[in-house]
């Protein structure tokens, strides 16, 4: 009886690559889940899949976000909120994909009053900064933060004895597999201090020295700068998804901690390349062997339109 | 610098005023083809680190082991040519063999122009990235991670990562392309890590004092321990429209041991406006 539902177990991962071939052989690229507005839910659980040298599960590559951009953290697929050019979402709230926030229920971030009011504030002026404060940081080429960089660009993440490295489009994380204590609470980073370690299929993050300053989007919401925020990356065993699920805390700030899930996808070599999920080239070597390049990631010296003007931009 | 033979001068390379593909072909014979003789000449540096311990030096696949936290204790950032001491720099004794950098004429009333300016003018006063090689002896730590095939380094300061590609890669085909930390291609000769960098922009310095180059640049590193806590580092620069010949430069980088030692971020080109966010309770 076990060997049958081996060989049945099989037989449907046999199938689900086939069909994800004939999608890539559409030249979807695999795009079709790319705006997806459901996922599955992975379990956190043990790991079957590779490992790295030193014992970590290895999920090496390029990942992104299955869902959409920064416009709009509640409301994903929602578009700009008060958008100048008065565009409105198509669909109903049902039909696009659920709030960031998957907890409290409601999919809205627990705010204080002030804190709420903040942020309305920050989405009525988004569209006329009349003060500095009002423009999206990243548009300044600041980095994406602990949360944001989840869902801006694709992404590299790189494995080491003793580290796991994640390269975003806009700023880095070197998450150290370490219980040594975080660096004095006064220094306060737009990536934070990491500390992580493997349970099974899941990489345990504490991230403690946020400085808060990157919110989580064109929207407006974010934390205060003595947020304790603990990630929970729980990878699929096929090695093809994970779920991101980090619990925010500060009290300065929430009424009460809550969670934020954003699921992410593997890019690979047999995807097409695009400008924002993945941007990526074959390196220039012999043989058979499809090998992706990631290009560096400069955007403060090339940004002519925001904060630093270099005096001319690079070809690609 | 009498060791260093420049490409063309070993026959591998056609004339000077050929167009840039045909000198990117050069580039990747001098890579991808065994190693050049008067590259391989050991140096005095090189017989520094032959009399270590060189059996002790930590591996990954039989090679060489970088991994770890790096700095320079030199004075190269400031200046890398001989200085006395500025309002700006310590003295200095200079890390470039021969110790005078060879511009060409009009390059040198830049480099002149630009150290007039520096306190604004240096892209590190932005900043903004150093740039290759100038990571490798800014005044800041950085972190190499280390893989087979490639070797990622994270500097404190700036933002820009640099990938080392380890895997025989040969750098991109086509034009030149035009990267702020060029494009790295690294080979393992013995125990040294030779990494041929080209494709520059031509927006960062080599060093505060304005010395400077162009898109040209081409930049030869050679990695190789003295013992498992200390590294030598050179740098052939060479870049034709900017100097008269290639010229190399020396620094030593020392492993940092203090305990817990950990980068910290440092993207201080968001200092002029990181004070607008988060929103504060009023």
């Amino acid at each position: 009886m076990k060997t049958n539902f081996r060989k049945q177990a099989i037989c449907i991962a046999l199938l689900a690559i086939v069909a994800q071939g004939a999608l890539a052989q559409q030249g979807q690229g695999g795009s079709s889940i790319t705006r997806e507005n459901s996922f599955p839910a992975i379990a956190s659980g043990k790991w079957t899949g590779p490992r790295t040298l030193d014992g970590q599960p290895d999920v090496q590559g390029h990942w992104s976000n299955t869902i959409a951009n920064h416009n709009n953290f509640t409301d994903p697929q929602g578009g700009i909120i008060n958008d100048p050019s008065g565009r409105k979402p198509k669909t109903q709230r049902s039909e696009r994909a659920p709030s960031r926030v998957s907890d409290p229920p409601d999919g809205q971030v627990p705010f204080q009053p002030w804190a709420a009011e903040k942020v309305k504030e920050f989405q009525t002026y988004f569209n006329n900064p009349i003060k500095p404060e009002y423009i999206e940081p990243l548009a300044r080429c600041a980095p994406g933060g602990v949360i944001k960089s989840f869902y801006w660009h694709g992404y590299e993440i790189r494995q080491f004895p003793g580290y796991v490295v994640i390269l975003f489009n806009s700023g880095t994380r070197i998450i150290p597999l370490t219980d040594k204590p975080h660096l004095p609470d006064n220094i306060k980073l737009w990536m934070g201090d990491s500390r992580g370690r493997w349970e099974g299929n899941t990489l345990v993050v504490d991230v403690r020295n946020n400085n808060g300053k990157a919110l989580f989007g064109r929207s407006g919401e974010f934390h205060g700068p003595n947020a304790h925020i603990v990630e929970r990356f729980i990878f699929d065993n096929s090695n093809k998804r994970f779920n991101y699920v980090a619990t925010i805390t500060d009290p300065e700030t929430y009424t009460r901690p809550f969670t934020v899930t954003i699921p992410a996808r593997r890019w690979t070599a047999d995807d097409k390349t695009n400008g924002w999920h993945f941007e990526t080239r074959l390196a220039n070597i012999g043989g058979k062997d499809k090998v992706l390049e990631r290009d560096e990631r400069i955007c403060t010296e090339n940004n002519g339109g925001f904060g630093f003007v270099a005096t001319s931009s690079g070809r690609r | 610098m009498s060791e260093y033979k420049h490409p063309r001068e070993l026959g591998q390379t056609p004339a000077q005023d050929e167009p840039a593909p045909s000198r990117r072909r050069a580039l990747r014979s001098l890579l991808g083809i065994a190693s050049i003789p008067a590259l391989s000449a050991a140096g005095p540096a090189q017989a520094v680190a032959a009399t270590a311990s060189a059996g002790k030096i930590p591996r990954l696949n039989g090679k060489p082991d970088f991994s770890g936290i790096w700095q320079t204790l030199s004075e190269a950032d400031y200046d890398l040519e001989p200085h006395g001491n500025r309002s700006d720099a310590p003295p200095g004794p200079g890390v470039v063999e021969g110790n005078v950098i060879p511009y060409l004429p009009d390059a040198l009333e830049k480099r002149k122009r630009n150290f007039a300016q520096r306190d604004t003018l240096d892209p590190t006063i932005k900043g903004w990235t150093p740039g290759v090689p100038r990571l490798a002896y800014y005044p800041a730590p950085f972190q190499i991670f280390q893989r087979k095939e490639d070797i990622t380094i994270v500097p404190q300061f700036g933002h820009a990562v640099r990938t080392i590609w380890t895997n025989n890669s040969r750098h991109p085909d086509g034009d030149p392309k035009e990267y702020w930390l060029g494009d790295s291609r690294g080979k393992w000769e013995g125990d040294t890590l030779l990494v041929d960098v080209v494709d520059f922009n031509d927006e960062t310095w080599l060093d505060r004092a304005g010395n400077h180059h162009s898109t040209a640049l081409h930049v030869i590193e050679r990695w190789k321990f003295i013992d498992p806590n200390t590294i030598d580092y050179s740098a052939t620069i060479e870049d034709p429209k900017v100097f008269s010949r290639p010229w190399t430069i020396n620094v030593i980088l020392y492993r940092r041991r203090e305990k817990n030692f950990q980068l910290i971020e440092d993207y201080r080109f968001t200092i002029p406006y990181d004070e607008h966010y988060p929103p504060k309770k009023s």
